[in-house]
Formats: C-alpha cells, structure tokens, sequence
C-alpha cells in the first residue's frame, strides 16, 4: 500500500537535507529529463525527422549535457556508497568531489556548445 | 558519536524483488560506464587504423540510419559495434523504466495508478526495444 504524503510542497523546500538532498532530487529530475531524451532519440531512429531540429537546438544541448553530466557522476557516486557502505559517513565530501569533477566538465561542454552555435 | 550499521549482509536480506532490482540498477551503472569506456577506446583504436573520423564512428553507431558507416570494410568490427550499441540501448532502457517506475511508485500511491503505470512502462519497453533492435541490425 501507497503512503501518505501529508507534506505540502513549500514545507518540503524547508528540509535542511544540504547536500546529499539537493543532489537527491536532482538525480531525479536529470533522470526524467534523459527518460525525455531516449524517447526522442527512439523517434530519431523510428525516422521522426522533425526530432532532429531539437537535437541542433543549443539549448536542448545544454539542458542534455546537465542531466547526461550530473545524472552519470551522482549515480557513479551512489554505486560506490551503496556497494561500498562504510564510506557513507563521508557522503558530505564524497557530494563536494562530485560537485569538482561535474562543473569544469559541464562548463567546458557548455562553452563548447555555445561556441559552436554562435561563434564557430 | 558511533555510527550504526547501515547495511546487512547479502545472506540476512536476501534475494527478494526490491533487491534484486536495487543490485540491478547499481550494476546496470557500472555496465554503462564499461560500455562507454570500451566504445570510446574503439572508436579510437578505429580511427587511428582506418583514419575514419572519430565522431562519424560514434555518430553512426548512435544514428546508424543517417549516418554512412565508416567502418563498411571492417564487417566484424561493424557486427560488434553493433553487438555493443544493442547491449547499450538495453541497459539504459532497463535502468532507465526502471528509475521512471521509482519515481512513479512515489508520487502516485494508488494501487490502480501503479498497475496502470506499469502496464504503460512494460508496453513502453517492448515498443522502443523493437524499435532501437530493428534499426541497428538492419541499417547498414
């Protein structure tokens, strides 16, 4: 049987879950967003030409290259937490590293797009 | 401060369906990122032998429909790319519904809402898996 959820949305915004919360929901919400991306790229291969407009469109590039960034560094971390548990009291820093190792590569990724669509 | 234990043995959880998924979307990482790692060292081993361009390999990997093959001359590196893109393709749409059935699992608690959310999910799965295998395998 499902739960009750008896807390509304703007309460939920005020856990103080830090890090590892900010990284939870986000883990979501790239996840949704690459769930979104297979199904268009499903389109693409099913011949859906018009799916190939969205792929050349920067923005969409961006807002992929996050969830693609972020969804695959934070999951890497989780696997290791999970299959290796007793560094789970370093979560707090094992998130700090994640954050390292995810923003010069999305940064450098999105230059690149940006740089591409409107100065290359 | 002590920290209490947060994890059981594998022998005292045992190998119920929740666990087996859990181990499945954690391994199902790790082959993704073996995939990815293995199709971009040969994608380079490629290129550097046949001078094919390296992004037009994983670009036709990936859209094999419009995109030309670079790798026509080399049928058995074709094959396993192929072998490598299907094994990928599934693994993410494994991970992938499976992650989306979480998601929906939370927000939705009804039991009529889940059943129908995994009907859909299943159909989902099977239509796009039909979909990604017919096209790798018979475009060239």
């Amino acid at each position: 049987m499902g739960q009750e959820r008896n807390v509304n949305l703007f309460t939920a915004l005020q856990y103080k879950g830090q890090g590892p919360m900010l990284t939870y929901i986000l883990h979501r919400i790239a996840g949704v967003g690459l769930f979104i991306f297979f199904t268009t790229y499903i389109l693409a291969l099913a011949g859906v030409s018009a799916v190939n407009a969205l792929y050349e469109n920067w923005l969409f590039q961006i807002i992929v290259l996050f969830c693609v960034f972020f969804h695959a560094i934070n999951g890497l971390r989780i696997t290791i937490l999970d299959l290796w548990p007793q560094w789970q009291p370093y979560q707090h820093r094992a998130v700090r590293i994640e954050w390292a190792v995810f923003w010069p590569l999305y940064v450098f990724s999105v230059v690149v797009v940006i740089w591409n669509a409107f100065g290359g | 401060m002590a920290t209490a234990k947060r994890t059981l043995p594998l022998s005292k959880r045992g190998l119920s369906f929740e666990m087996f998924m859990w181990a499945f979307t954690r391994f199902t990482v790790l082959a993704m990122y073996g995939l990815i790692l293995a199709g971009v060292i040969g994608a380079l081993a490629v290129s550097a032998q046949t001078g094919a361009n390296w992004g037009d390999v994983l670009r036709w990997a990936f859209f094999p429909q419009t995109t030309a093959n670079p790798l026509a001359t080399m049928l058995w590196m074709t094959v396993l790319a192929k072998l490598m893109v299907t094994a990928f393709v599934l693994v993410v749409l494994g991970h992938g519904v499976h992650g989306i059935l979480e998601i929906l699992d939370d927000y939705f608690t009804s039991a009529l809402a889940r059943r129908w959310f995994r009907n859909i999910v299943i159909a989902y799965s099977v239509v796009a898996s039909a979909i990604s295998l017919y096209v790798i395998w018979t475009s060239f």
